[in-house]
């Protein structure tokens, strides 16, 4: 009897992921969207970031600083979303860095990153109301250093040289006419970064030691947006929140465990090329709206990305 | 609502218990140096003869005679040090600890926190212009003081003088009065740190807290909360474990407070107040640059920065004479319109883009700018865990940092000579395609302030500790090369300022080997 039930609603959900996916079978993007992509597929292509800023905020003093100009970092990253099953995908992606400064006289940055590889998983599905469906997603990511490159040249560094863990709950209700809104908080343990220094001052403190303990981050992601079978078009808004690690004080330079939260806005569009076929156009906006010892970044993001089916 | 599915496998599970696993991810860091209870192997009973150098000789100031360790007033002090060992907090047992690693190593340690801590640049104005800290407004925007390589490394040398001529006179009353310490006299008293057959009276524990106190006070007042909380745990330690009763500390604090204006005032005199110049003076500086025909120094900060203290250079040294810092200044470097400047600038432009992982690694290793204890900072941070694995006795251990960092100020003060008699340009504004992977610091490029220091402070403590003396060597010859890799330095600032330093140093031990501690 149990059997029977399972099967049949293994069937109605595949029905419901066919139909949701009918004619743009290469959705699944990131590691916090409610989308998946499905068994044997296998998204993946290049996405390239732009991202500047040139205020900044000093702890919670917001400021220029003529001996930076603005920031910029340019970031290519190749990714990849495998379909394991309907129900398991498998994310990866590596990004290769570069940074500069508009003025003064500091050098920028240049190098690969930090791997990040997700498991992402279809947990639950609930008929919420007769107009739309509830997912439930989880994911867990590792990410690690590629490279050994310097966290000590902040703004100018290519990443903060830790090891992290991530635990991610998404939560997406799709109406049936296209429309979706969509949740996602995470929770990352960052591992002790070491420097290529015995001494540092942060918080208050003098640490006779070349290893930086790393606060946890919490970050959530809220949007709203419309599904399409060619177009996926959501704003979202989303929120870090460093849960420890000092301010930028004043005239200082920014240190790789400080308190660096923001709040940015985003606007994404994907679109599912008709021909070629299986080729799917990423464009994003961001912007930061609020921060602390980050930068006001005005980030663009264009990505080409394209499926294949094993 | 209908649940359509569930969790089918315990994949996902394994995989959120993974990433909870993180959040044990151990992160712990060790904070300070590893500095465990000292036992002194020698008492060092002749110190009380070592030779001054700023004090006239330690009947400068009177300790009057101790009661007897028989009398009344005595006995009540023992009886009250053993009421308070019979309720030790836990705080108390903490600081005991930490105090038992001796006065001067954690004083040092307290030392290059409060420098680190003060260690930023002054914000531009709006106007695009720099205000100066200000001793009497010290917790203004900008703090005072800002503690850059010069003021540090005159910081260092004070107090730790100060504490090594304290301490001296300490030394010739301790052995004049030969009062035991309090666990010696009373069995009913523990020794819960490591007590000598050093006397008592007055206790050094409380010299230390007094004198450096006092000093910090004038140099990091923003401080002020912090120093006087962990000199006045310094004293309580030396009397909750048995080293001292109250009228030892009494009179070690009363000296140790009697000796520190005499530096005072001689810090108010030494020429420090006046080392940020003044805009006719920058100016002069460059005009005869020009005057010489060479291309003159100037601030690539945005806006332009004035140069970092320009009249340090004047500033009194303590080993050597005015004469003798001109009669050190080398020679001037490579005009700016030479072929050799021109291969030297091009130089540091392949080095900087050349760079290895390993090279990168000492421009980091050594780059000690803004918010760090300062390359005078670093030495000493190296000095610490040779003082601590001497087992030397507190005057001793203060001898060590007197010697080193009073080799750093007269460092500080010839090689600010040197930049601002030649006003030299950095490389990044001969060639401004010239990138920097450090910090540029704002004042004129020959000769180099780290090999300077590193040179000098290498000297000293080769003469300290011989068998390091290949380490120091080694540890100098990087931080002085970190700086072209860096991009900020040619090599003749480096080559010359290393030469300099050790000649800087060398006065500081010909001193050493003659004040009678050998």
């Amino acid at each position: 009897m149990v059997q029977v039930v399972r099967a049949r609603l293994r069937a109605k959900s595949l029905l419901a992921l066919v139909l949701a996916v009918s004619g743009a079978p290469a959705r699944a993007q990131t590691i916090e969207d409610g989308l998946m992509m499905p068994r044997n597929n296998l998204c993946t292509g290049f996405l390239y970031t732009h991202d500047r800023w040139e205020k900044y905020w000093e702890g919670s003093l917001k400021r220029i600083n003529g001996n930076i100009g603005t920031i910029t970092t340019e970031t290519l990253s190749w990714m990849g979303n495998y379909g394991v099953t309907d129900r398991l995908n498998v994310i990866a992606m590596v990004p290769y860095v570069k940074t500069s400064a508009s003025q003064g006289v500091l050098h920028g940055m240049k190098g690969f990153q930090d791997i990040t590889v997700a498991a992402k998983y279809h947990l639950l599905e609930t008929d919420f109301t007769k107009h739309g469906t509830l997912r439930t997603i989880v994911v867990a990511t590792a990410g690690a250093p590629l490279t050994d490159y310097t966290p000590d040249f902040m703004p100018l560094s290519i990443g903060s040289a830790s090891n992290s863990l991530s635990g991610r709950l998404t939560l997406t209700f799709h109406a049936r006419k296209g429309w979706f809104i969509h949740g996602s908080g995470g929770y990352t343990w960052r591992g002790k970064v070491t420097l290529d220094r015995e001494a540092y001052f942060t918080e208050n403190r003098l640490f006779l030691s070349d290893e930086v303990a790393m606060p946890d981050v919490f970050s959530y992601t809220l949007s709203a947006g419309y599904l399409m079978p060619r177009l996926h078009v959501p704003i979202s808004f989303s929120q870090q929140i460093t849960r420890g690690g000092g301010d930028i004080r004043r005239q200082d330079m920014p240190f790789v465990s400080n308190r660096m939260n923001f709040q940015k806005v985003e606007a994404l569009a994907m679109y599912y090329l008709p021909n070629p076929k299986n080729l799917s156009v990423r464009v994003a906006g961001t912007y930061a709206v609020n921060g602390r010892n980050v930068g006001q970044s005005t980030t663009i993001t264009a990505g080409l990305l394209y499926t294949f089916h094993f | 609502m209908r649940v359509r599915s569930r969790i089918r496998s315990p994949f996902a599970l394994v995989l959120l218990t993974t990433a909870l696993a993180g959040a044990a991810c151990n992160q712990d860091v060790r904070q300070l140096e590893d500095l465990p209870p000292n036992t002194p192997a020698s008492g060092d009973a002749t110190a009380g003869t070592w030779r001054m150098i700023v004090l006239t000789g330690p009947t400068q100031f009177a300790v009057p005679a101790p009661a007897d360790v028989s009398s009344a007033a005595y006995r009540a002090e023992l009886d009250s040090i053993k009421a308070a060992q019979a309720g030790l907090t836990d705080t108390q047992r903490e600081f005991i600890q930490y105090w038992s690693a001796g006065g001067v190593q954690r004083w040092n340690q307290i030392l290059r926190e409060l420098v680190a801590r003060a260690d930023l640049p002054p914000a531009p104005r709006d106007n695009g212009t720099y205000p100066a800290p200000d001793a009497e407004n010290p917790f203004a925007d900008p703090q005072f003081p800002f503690s850059n390589p010069p003021y540090a490394a005159r910081a260092y040398s004070y107090v730790s003088l100060a504490q090594f001529e304290a301490l001296k006179v300490a030394w010739h009353y301790k052995y004049l009065y030969n009062r035991p310490s309090p666990s010696r006299v009373d069995g009913g008293i523990q020794a819960l740190m490591p007590i000598t057959d050093l006397p008592a009276y007055p206790s050094e524990d409380a010299v230390l807290s007094g004198v450096t106190a006092e000093l910090l006070k004038l140099l990091f007042p923003t401080s002020v909360e912090e120093i006087t909380r962990k000199a006045a745990e310094q004293r309580d330690a030396a009397l909750l474990s048995g080293k001292a009763t109250a009228s030892d500390i009494a009179a070690g604090l009363a000296l140790g407070k009697a000796v520190a204006p005499v530096f005072a005032a001689r810090a108010a005199a030494d020429g420090m107040r006046t080392a940020g110049g003044t805009p006719a003076l920058w100016q002069g500086m460059a005009n005869a640059a020009t005057a010489r025909g060479e291309t003159p120094w100037k601030s690539l900060e945005d806006p332009p920065r004035p140069p970092m203290l320009p009249a340090f250079g004047h500033v009194r040294a303590w080993m050597m004479t005015p004469t003798d810092i001109v009669n050190e200044r080398p020679p001037a470097p490579p005009s700016t319109s030479s072929s050799q400047m021109q291969q030297e600038t091009a130089e540091v432009k392949n080095a900087v883009e050349n760079l290895t992982r390993d090279q990168l690694a000492i421009v980091y290793k050594w780059a000690d700018g803004v918010n760090t204890l300062t390359p005078p900072g670093h030495w000493n941070d190296i000095a610490a865990e040779y003082v601590r694995d001497a087992h030397w006795s507190e005057v001793r251990s203060a001898r060590a940092y007197a010697l080193l960092n009073m080799a750093l100020h007269d460092a500080a003060v010839g090689c600010w000579d040197v930049k601002f008699t030649y006003f030299n340009p950095r490389p990044s504004q001969l060639d401004p395609s010239i990138r920097t992977v450090t910090g540029l610091p704002n004042f004129p490029s020959y000769t180099s302030g780290h090999s300077t220091f590193s040179a000098s402070a290498a000297t000293v403590l080769s003469y300290l500790f011989p068998s390091g003396g290949s380490y120091f060597e080694a540890e100098k010859d990087e931080a002085a090369i970190s700086r072209l890799y860096g991009g900020i330095h040619y090599r003749a600032d480096i080559e010359v300022g290393k030469d300099h330093g050790k000649r800087i140093g060398g006065y500081t031990v010909k001193f050493a080997r003659e004040d009678g501690a050998d």
